[in-house]
């Protein structure tokens, strides 16, 4: 088994698509899935470094195992559907909690899935039937709706997220470039969120292995940080 | 799901060899120590059996338990756990809260009673920290709440390292050297017990349900959690594999690699840790331990113990590879990799592979085919006598055994469809050109060469001639065959001629030209035999097809003999006689070989010269037959002939000139008057014969070409006295002199020129003439003076610099050395150099170099 280099989490509320857009990245189609049991994870080959990426369960009764999954892990997808408003605030209120683990440098990348089935994600997608024009849209509005969530609703949320790590937002990178708007059926943006983020990991590989691997796991160097941040919130 | 069998039930002890007919009776705890097995009973019992492994000719394996002995602990409570300790011989039973040591043979208690007490469940530590053969490390959960002690077992005593506290109460344990994994009330966690940090692993509530704490390897351990999960953590508190799928109810986990095996009350399920797919369902009623120990995994309801025996991890891939399951099947070889001796393991992964590529060859999946054959360093030989006839028949090849597939041949792959066929045949073409120049070849080139060129041929392929151009191991008498049969006879005498066997394969090609035998490969064929001819090294076959390419066409045909490579020429050329003497009835192509022998290798011999300007001269007679036709223009023979006349010296003037004589060929017979340097009859032609007073005055420039000033003046001299002897009645000669004279006029001797002319002439009409003579004249006048001068200043310079130097005396005594030589002067006679140095005469003569610079010195 080859050892990953570095890791990558994908979380988000049930149905939100999470294994949906992994699959479509790394079989590079759209199959009907079942809800995740637990976790799943795939090993990617970028250039010469090995990913793991993380596919999490969304139910509520799998939720514990998340800040396990997310020990250690160079960056975390954040993953909302884009037509159900509930499923970004539970990305705030359910998911950000699980992500102390995270390594400290962690990278967040914030993803509303399912653009397909908005009025805007339509008119991207050429694949989708000619039937269906712009202005008959209202009479198609059972299959498309307008967004719910729109983007700067994310990068408003991934501000909060800078202030809840008590991150400056100049030493990140800028909420437009980690906000994407995506669809794991036409495959819209699901390669540029990816790729995009493996790019982003790659330095951290380097600065992990100049560091040199920590042999023996000193375990307290994972509480410590929190302890610290505790320290200065009280 | 596709299930696969890896693992066997089989039965270990019977109920009977336990309890007989005492019902009551259960098993409680089971130990395995090599072929120690152990059971403990509800009654306080410890059993003690050997363990006998047989496999039977069906390849099942099957266990003979036979009872030692049996001994009571002395209490009314039930034996909880059983462990052996084999280094210290030792058995450690639980039972009534309290861990005694007993002797693993005799299960008697060892004399001292050493024991721990308050102990409700104990693990061992399998990555012990001490690293003290004869000591094991203990951990326990106390009946103490909320603690964990640490001891050390010795052979008779036990010793408590540690206890630390917990934040919750603890329900099960693992340790990895200071690493314990713990669950607790609520949750599991990683605890250092030697540090005492701890690290949240997930959440779990083992009030609702029992709680697995599993260690599965350095540092990483299998927990049960939520839904049923079978969880992965390392102690660092992070999963590396994914979780297996459990059913909600499972009791037990134990791991036997690749798999992890799980128990619940109606099952017993097998998952891969590879690819965490469930791959086996065994029923099994009312069990209620599963356990492995050293690999060997146990199950055991209450009643009876039973054996897990897994199948060899070779007889469960080729199980998946029957049933087509690549994947699977390399992900378990893979997985294996680390279980089986490294040589062992290669050469069974590389026949998994191959095995692998023909699944997926036989489905037409090439891509994938390939790569599998490639890393599976398949003989190519297999792949090729799948196809039929097309291995060599003189190939030693036999398919492995037992065979790496179940296809007979390619008709019975494809069943006979001829589309698929063709592709098969394509792959194999492809394939067979990547791997021919690997190093997968070597040792059968041939076959591979062979098979290659079959295919090629069958096909019609371009790449059939590449090969044969090419170096490479087609076998001939095989080959052959197969290109006869496709009419590929071009690339047979490709073939022939690469097996040195050009006479065949020119009799191949004449025969196609000829049209004897059909072949279109290609359509300048001809020009090939010609070409491949004149690079032949054997002559007898140029001789044997000069007359066939040169009746084809002269011109092209004789290149054979002109367009040889020159560094050929030296050690086998051809006798120019000889060529010459079979050229004759080709006379286009004689001409051509003369031209090569007199312009291209310029051969300074008499008759070569002779016969090619006679043979110029013959056809511009024949170009044209009627003689004095003045305007004529100058063809292209003539050009050559005039050319060969003024530039070669070596023919036959005499022979020529009695040829040419009355054919009416003017310039040529001047020329050759020329030769003779009969000038003066030159012109006299060209002036009154040919009428042509420009050629006459360049006749004066060409023939004096490269000569010294007097015999151009000779020439023009003798052009003038020719035009002034026609006397002033034919003025157009007056005009030519005329004009001679004044555009040539420095090439005249002027005093010489000035007697001749008629006194009739007004100075007038010699202005051009006159002035030009003048200039001439009045120019080098100068021009001597100038040299004059500069002259005469150069030795008034040398006149001076001798002077200077004979200015001062030289004192010449002992002490003074020759600088070339370092002897002293024993003669006053001696060298001086302009720069002062002394030497003796005889060293001076026989260097001329200033001893100490490299221009020639001056003597003095
Ligand atoms: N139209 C549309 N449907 C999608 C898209 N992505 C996922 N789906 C559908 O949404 C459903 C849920 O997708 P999953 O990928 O299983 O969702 P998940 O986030 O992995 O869910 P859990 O594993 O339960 O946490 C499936 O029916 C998918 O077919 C998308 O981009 N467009
Ligand atoms: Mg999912």
């Amino acid at each position: 088994m080859k050892k990953p280099d570095v890791k990558i989490v994908l979380l988000g509320d049930v149905n939100v698509g999470k294994t949906s857009l992994l699959h479509r990245y790394m079989e590079r189609r759209f199959q009907d899935t079942v809800s995740t049991v637990g976790g799943a994870f795939y090993l990617k080959q970028w250039r010469s470094y090995n990913i793991s990426i993380w596919d999490t369960a969304g139910r509520e009764q799998f939720h514990g195992l998340g800040s396990m999954y997310c020990r250690g892990a160079a960056a975390v997808i954040l993953t909302y559907d884009v037509n159900h408003l509930q499923s970004l605030v539970e990305l705030e209120d359910r998911f950000l909690g699980l992500t102390d683990t995270a390594s400290t440098n962690c990278l967040f990348a914030i993803v509303g899935n399912k653009v397909d089935l908005t009025e805007e994600g339509a008119a991207e997608d050429q694949e989708k039937e000619e039937g269906c024009s712009r202005e008959a849209g209202s009479s198609c509005a059972s299959a498309k709706v307008s967004k719910q969530v729109k983007l700067e609703d994310a990068v408003a949320l991934y501000k909060k997220i800078l202030k809840y790590k008590m991150l400056e937002e100049k030493d990140m990178p800028a909420a437009e470039k980690m906000c994407f708007e995506t669809s794991a059926k036409t495959g819209y943006n699901v390669d540029h969120l990816f790729e995009t983020l493996f790019d982003m990991v790659v330095p951290m590989i380097l600065q992990k292995r100049a560091e040199g691997p920590p042999q023996t796991v000193d375990i307290s160097n994972y509480k410590q940080p929190k302890q610290t941040k505790s320290g200065c919130c009280a | 799901m596709m299930n696969i069998k890896a693992f066997q039930l089989v039965s270990a002890i019977e109920r009977e060899l336990l309890m007989g007919d005492k019902d009551r009776i259960n098993i409680e705890c089971v130990e395995c120590c090599g072929k120690n097995l152990y059971v403990g009973t509800n009654d306080c019992f410890v059993y003690h059996f050997l363990l006998e492994e047989k496999t039977l000719p069906t390849g099942t394996a099957t266990f003979t338990a036979t009872k030692q002995l049996h001994r009571h602990l002395g209490f009314k409570k039930p034996v909880n756990e059983l462990r052996a300790a084999s280094a210290l011989n030792r058995l450690l039973v639980l039972c009534d809260n309290s861990i005694t040591l007993v002797n693993m043979m005799n299960l008697e208690p060892i004399p001292t009673g050493a024991r721990i007490k308050g102990a409700v469940t104990f693990a061992l530590n399998e990555n012990p920290v001490s690293g003290d053969p004869f000591c094991v490390e203990v951990c326990i959960i106390s009946v103490k709440r909320r603690t964990i002690q640490m001891f050390m077992v010795y052979e008779d005593r036990v010793q408590i390292v540690k206890e630390v506290s917990t934040p919750e109460q603890p329900f099960a344990v693992a340790v990895d050297g200071h690493f314990l994994c713990l669950a607790l009330t609520t949750q599991y966690i990683i605890l250092n017990y030697n540090t005492g940090v701890s690290q949240d692993l997930f959440p779990y509530c083992s009030e609702e349900k029992r709680p697995i704490v599993k260690r599965i390897g350095r540092q990483e351990f299998l927990l049960a959690g939520p839904g049923g999960l079978g969880m992965f953590a390392t102690v660092a508190g992070i999963s590396q594999r994914a979780p297996v799928h459990w059913s909600e109810n499972v009791i037990g986990a134990a791991i036997c690699f690749p798999y992890v095996i799980a128990l619940d009350d109606e099952f017993i399920t097998v998952h891969s840790m590879l690819d965490q797919q469930q791959k086996q369902t065994l029923p099994f009623k009312e069990g209620h331990i599963l356990q492995d120990f050293e690999g060997r995994v146990i199950v055991a309801t209450s009643k009876g113990v039973y054996i897990l025996v897994p199948l060899p991890l070779e007889k469960q891939i080729q199980d998946l590879l029957a049933s087509h399951r690549v994947e699977e099947a390399l992900v378990l070889a893979k997985g294996a990799r680390r279980n089986i001796p490294k040589d062992k393991f290669q050469v069974m992964y590389r026949r998994i592979l191959q095995q692998a590529g023909f699944i997926q060859f036989a489905q037409l999946q090439f891509l994938e085919a390939k790569e599998l054959f490639r890393s599976g360093q398949l003989d190519v030989r297999e792949l090729i006598s799948l196809y039929p006839f097309l291995l060599p028949t003189s190939s030693s090849f036999t398919r492995s055994h037992p065979p790496l597939h179940e296809y007979a041949d390619l008709n019975q792959l494809t069943q006979g469809d001829q589309e698929k066929m063709a592709q098969c045949k394509r792959f194999l073409m492809s394939y067979l050109n990547e791997v021919r120049s690997t190093e997968v070849a070597n040792g059968y080139k041939e076959d591979i060469d062979t098979a290659l060129l079959k295919l090629y041929a069958e096909a019609d392929h371009d790449s059939l001639l590449d090969l044969l151009v090419t170096e490479n191991f087609c076998l001939l008498t095989d080959s052959a065959v197969w290109l006869e049969k496709y009419k590929k006879y071009f690339a047979l005498g490709l073939l022939y001629h690469y097996n040195n066997q050009d006479a065949a394969a020119l009799q191949l090609w004449v025969n196609i030209v000829n049209g004897d035998i059909h072949d279109s490969t290609r359509s300048d064929l001809y020009e090939y035999v010609v070409d491949f001819l004149t690079y032949c090294l054997d002559q007898e076959l140029v001789w044997k097809y000069a007359d066939w390419v040169l009746q084809k066409s002269e011109e092209v045909g004789v290149q054979v003999f002109t367009k040889r490579p020159l560094d050929e020429q030296q050690k086998n050329s051809f006798n120019p006689d000889d060529v010459i003497n079979c050229l004759k009835k080709y006379p286009k192509a004689l001409v051509k070989y003369l031209e090569y022998l007199v312009i291209d290798r310029r051969l300074q011999k008499e008759e070569y010269h002779t016969h090619l300007a006679l043979l110029y001269l013959e056809e511009v007679l024949q170009q044209r037959p009627s003689t004095n036709d003045k305007c004529a223009e100058v063809t292209g023979m003539q050009a050559k002939l005039r050319n060969l006349l003024q530039k070669s010296d070596l023919y036959r003037v005499h022979f020529l000139i009695d040829k040419i004589q009355g054919t009416g060929l003017h310039m040529e017979s001047a020329i050759l008057h020329g030769k003779l340097e009969e000038h003066e009859k030159a012109l006299h032609i060209l002036v009154h014969e040919l009428k042509d007073l420009s050629a006459a005055e360049d006749y004066c420039l060409w023939s004096s070409e490269g000569r010294d000033g007097p015999y151009r003046q000779r020439l023009f001299h003798t052009l003038l006295a020719i035009y002034l002897s026609a006397g002033a009645s034919d003025c157009e000669l007056v005009v030519a002199a005329v004009d001679l004279l004044n555009h040539h006029a420095t090439e005249f001797d002027a005093s010489q020129v000035l007697q001749l002319l008629p006194d009739t002439w007004s100075v007038q009409l010699l202005c051009p003439f006159l002035t030009g003579v003048m200039r001439h004249s009045i120019h080098t006048k100068r021009m001597t003076q100038v040299a004059v001068g500069l002259a005469k200043s150069e030795n008034l310079i040398y006149s001076y610099d001798k002077m200077k130097l004979k200015g001062s005396s030289i004192r010449l005594s002992d002490k003074k050395l020759c600088q070339m030589c370092q002897n002293p002067f024993c003669e006053p006679v001696f060298v001086r150099y302009p720069n002062g140095r002394l030497v003796h005469t005889h060293c001076a003569a026989s260097r001329h170099t200033n001893p100490n610079s490299s221009s020639p010195g001056n003597r003095t």
